[in-house]
């Protein structure tokens, strides 16, 4: 308003004239409708980079004293005018550039009041509410929600919000976890971020539970040029146990060569190794009945054993397949040995450590194999007592590809029996997929916290959308169109599913190698380390 | 059969009304010349632009009164930016005869200092519009006060105003000429005519005639003196037949006081820099802007409604009352129901 509008005129000191003014700004970045499931603002059509709108991003509306938090769904052109008017340019151009803008439809997320507590909505804000992007103090209350096992920063569109990070909840691990990506979007990137801070809440004494990672590239341990691995966090070393395949990397100080005993192999493991026909599965599954469990595989491989499975009705060529099977598994797998690492494993993962078991360069069967024997280990001994005490920690078993053993109809009941049964033993699965539409419905709704980092196929969201606890089926564009590194986490204790973005490890190592001592992560407080 | 022959008939009689077969006839029944098409050049104008309009809603009725919506204001452009729009008043209008003087006193007397205006008139709808149109007047007024020298105040319609409101024109015009504000009044419509044996619509025709004579090009021309069937004039000012844009053949009866005649061109010309927006090409874009955003829609109407109603409901009235006292006949032909 120029000088000359603000005096007083004449014509309104009659008090006839009640005169009401609108003015540029004040049509936009307000709530023009819609209901209270869907919130519409509309914003300037020709904003810059940093000011556009983007799907994901979170915006805040004040009214009275709430902050309703709205995340954007979609992101439409519109105008005031009724029809096609503004698709056509005639004349010279537009004049009246507050009247076509862009419509943001925006998916309400809850209320914020003035003591900083968050509860979900069951009203709308008043129309023409104000509407601005939530900045980091609309975004506190997620700070006091947060866990302890950071991962990245609270995300807000394409923007950091560095003061928040974001951080998983130990207590919810054995409640199943899923990270779910297509190849490049960042998943190991992730599992290392995740097991570096899980090395440091055990150094910190602050540990809920273990951590079993299989990685079957090797790329975790060391890592791969440039590329870190967990071996790289000297500061939080004493939180990982590190046990391989490799013999050159089980020479170094640290790392643990890896053995499994024959006693500790079953029979319904080498179940997972091939395609059995009907008559196969049968000798196999007549094993465990016909010899003593801790010697089966050196008793099979006799003539004597042979002779007492055709005894029991196998026909030799059935018996001689299984038997030549064994013996080459046996063969290809140096580290079944006499000694084992298991109990090993089992002990730190009781004491809330980073156990990784590194296999680089094993085969894709063999490694499910080894998986198979290690996960039913564990869950076994968890499940002998489960009232072990404070001091046994929970356990949490990361499967990589993990569609291979989840999957509708895969004969790998083991880590169904994981999801379906673990948590009443304190044993969760961390399945690692980027294929969860190939994962059984009623398995993955058994996942409490999701790591969604980009899907393109369309059957994967919907897979997702439909089994998770969170309402993930508005996000449908954002999951599309995320970013490598970019994620959306859905998980207990957070009201909503957060976008973040996952720290970039080599970037998190430097920062905890950092790391004052003193400032110390708590239970359920996660409180920032920031420089 | 019979009734396509009359179709045809008439078809035949709007092309005659409608229809203009080259622009000899035109020039000659008009006395107007090739050369009485003044073309107007855009020109920068740095200066603001105010857009006044008005509108007014009927909410209820009944034989002897009429309760309306009035709203008028104005829309304020700086070159092709709109800077504000000023909704000067926007109240609901009791149209009853006896209540006239009282209604309309207070606003001539304080304003324009006017006394003893006779606005007798029984029939509503007008005395509705007159009620507007004063309305009207003040956001004009209160446009002056806001403007400077140099400045243009458009206004939504014609100086040709019904005679009592005259004297509050003249105070207007006064006023605006002290002050050095254009004042011009643009009409969409006009009854403007033409024609010995039938009427002929002036303005269409004139703007075919300068869309030819002046191709591509905006333009103007003073009725002074041509013979054409205006209004009863004295309203203090001059009529023009004015094309802003000449990307469009369109064309507006533009009013002006007389103490612009020496400028129209001037001022003309500013305005055609500013009337050629994709919004709403060849029209002043202020006045398309004030239009959109000082009319009162039918939703808003009905919201009036609805809440007047409800009032009514708690001073004691039912329903039924309300309905039976409010009946417009024609309600029950129409099947249609107000409240």
């Amino acid at each position: 308003m120029d000088g000359e509008e603000t005096r007083d005129p004449p014509s309104e000191r009659a008090g006839l004239l009640e005169r009401r003014v609108m003015e540029k700004g004040e049509t936009t970045y307000r709530i023009v409708s819609k209901n209270v499931s869907e919130y519409h603002f509309i914003v300037p059509y020709d904003l810059s980079e940093e000011e556009r709108a983007e799907v994901g991003q979170i915006f805040s509306v004040r009214d009275g004293s709430l902050t309703y938090l709205a995340r954007v769904l979609d992101i439409e052109h519109s105008s005031n005018y009724d029809g096609h008017w503004d698709t056509t340019i005639k004349g010279t151009n537009f004049f009246d550039s507050d009247q076509i803008f862009n419509r943001v439809v925006a998916e309400p997320l809850g209320c914020v009041n003035e003591a900083g507590g968050f509860r979900k909505s069951r009203t709308l804000p008043t129309k023409f509410s104000p509407v601005k992007r939530a900045e980091k103090e609309q975004f506190r209350f997620l700070s006091q929600v947060m866990g302890d096992i950071e991962v990245g920063y609270l995300r807000n569109g394409s923007r950091l919000v560095e003061e928040i990070p974001v951080a998983l909840h130990s207590q919810a691990m054995d409640h199943h976890m899923g990270v779910f990506a297509t190849t490049g979007m960042g998943k190991s990137n992730f599992m290392k971020v995740f097991a570096a801070s899980c090395m440091r809440l055990y150094v910190r004494g602050d540990s809920n539970f273990g951590l079993l990672i299989v990685d079957p590239h090797g790329e975790y341990l060391k890592g791969k040029g440039q590329i870190k691995g967990l071996t790289h966090l000297q500061k939080y070393r004493s939180g990982l146990a590190c046990y391989s395949t490799d013999r050159q990397n089980a020479s170094d100080p640290g790392v643990e060569e890896l053995a499994i005993s024959e006693e500790e192999i079953f029979p319904e493991d080498i179940a997972l190794l091939y395609e059995w026909s009907p008559p196969q599965r049968d000798a196999l599954d007549a094993i465990s009945r016909i010899f003593d469990s801790r010697s089966w595989l050196e008793d099979i491989k006799t003539a004597e054993g042979m002779a007492r499975m055709m005894q029991e009705g196998f026909k030799d060529s059935t018996v001689s397949v299984l038997v030549r099977r064994i013996k080459n598994e046996l063969e290809r797998n140096q580290y079944i040995k006499k000694r084992s690492s298991l109990a090993n494993i089992l002990a730190n993962l009781k004491k809330g450590k980073v156990v990784l078991v590194d296999i680089p360069r094993m085969a894709d069967r063999s490694e499910l194999f080894l998986l198979s024997v290690i996960s039913r280990y564990i869950l076994d001994e968890y499940k002998k007592d489960p009232n072990e005490g404070e001091s046994r920690k929970n356990c949490l078993i990361t499967i990589e590809e993990a569609q291979r053993v989840l999957g509708a109809g895969s004969n790998t009941s083991r880590f169904e029996s994981i999801a379906r049964e673990g948590r009443k033993f304190g044993v969760g699965l961390c399945a690692i997929t980027q294929q969860p539409k190939l994962i059984d419905k009623q398995l993955l709704s058994q996942f409490n916290t999701l790591v969604v980092m980009g899907l393109g196929d369309r059957n994967d969201r919907r897979q997702l959308e439909e089994s998770a606890k969170q309402d993930l089926s508005s996000l449908d564009i954002e999951i599309q169109t995320l970013e490598k590194g970019e994620a959306v986490v859905s998980t207990l204790g957070i009201p909503f599913p957060v976008p973040a973005r996952i720290h970039r490890y080599e970037d998190y190592l430097s920062r905890l190698e950092r790391e004052a001592p003193e400032r110390t992560a708590r239970k359920g407080g996660f409180k920032p380390f920031l420089e | 059969m019979g009734e396509e022959r009359r179709l045809s008939m008439v078809a035949e009689l709007i092309r005659d009304h409608i229809h203009l077969e080259g622009i000899d006839q035109y020039l000659k029944s008009t006395g107007i010349k090739e050369s009485d098409f003044v073309p107007i050049k855009p020109a920068d104008f740095s200066g603001e632009i105010f857009a006044v309009d008005g509108s007014n809603a009927a909410l209820c009725g009944w034989t002897t009164a009429r309760v309306n919506l009035i709203r008028a204001g104005y829309a304020v452009y700086k070159g092709r930016e709109w800077q504000r729009t000023a909704i000067t008043f926007d109240d609901l209008f009791l149209a009853d005869p006896l209540l006239c003087q009282s209604n309309f006193d207070p606003y001539l007397e304080h304003y324009f200092g006017l006394t003893g205006i006779d606005l007798q008139e029984s029939d509503l709808d007008r005395l509705s519009s007159y009620y507007r149109e004063m309305q009207e007047y003040l956001a004009i007024n209160d446009a002056l006060d806001h403007a400077r020298p140099g400045d243009i105040i458009l206004y939504d319609g014609s100086f040709e105003v019904f005679e009592p409101l005259r004297a509050v024109l003249s105070v207007i015009f006064h006023r605006a000429s002290e002050r050095e504000v254009a004042l011009l009044a643009v009409s969409k419509s006009s009854s403007l005519s033409w024609g010995q044996e039938i009427t002929l619509p002036f303005v269409q025709h004139t703007a075919l005639a300068g869309s030819q004579l002046y191709p591509g090009q905006a333009w103007c021309l003073s009725l002074k003196d041509k013979n054409l069937a205006a209004g009863q004039g004295g309203w203090g000012g001059q009529s023009y037949v004015v094309c802003f844009c000449g990307q469009t053949s369109l064309a507006f009866r533009v009013d002006a006081p007389a103490y612009l005649s020496q400028d129209m061109v001037a001022i003309l010309g500013n305005l055609a820099e500013h009337s050629c927006s994709a919004e709403c090409m060849g029209y002043p874009h202020a006045l398309f802007r004030a239009h959109r955003d000082i009319r009162i829609t039918e939703q808003e109407a009905a919201g009036a409604r609805e809440r007047l109603l409800a009032r009514l409901m708690e001073t004691g009235m039912t329903l039924g009352q309300i309905r039976m006292l409010m009946l417009d006949y024609h309600d029950i032909l129409e099947m249609k129901s107000r409240f």
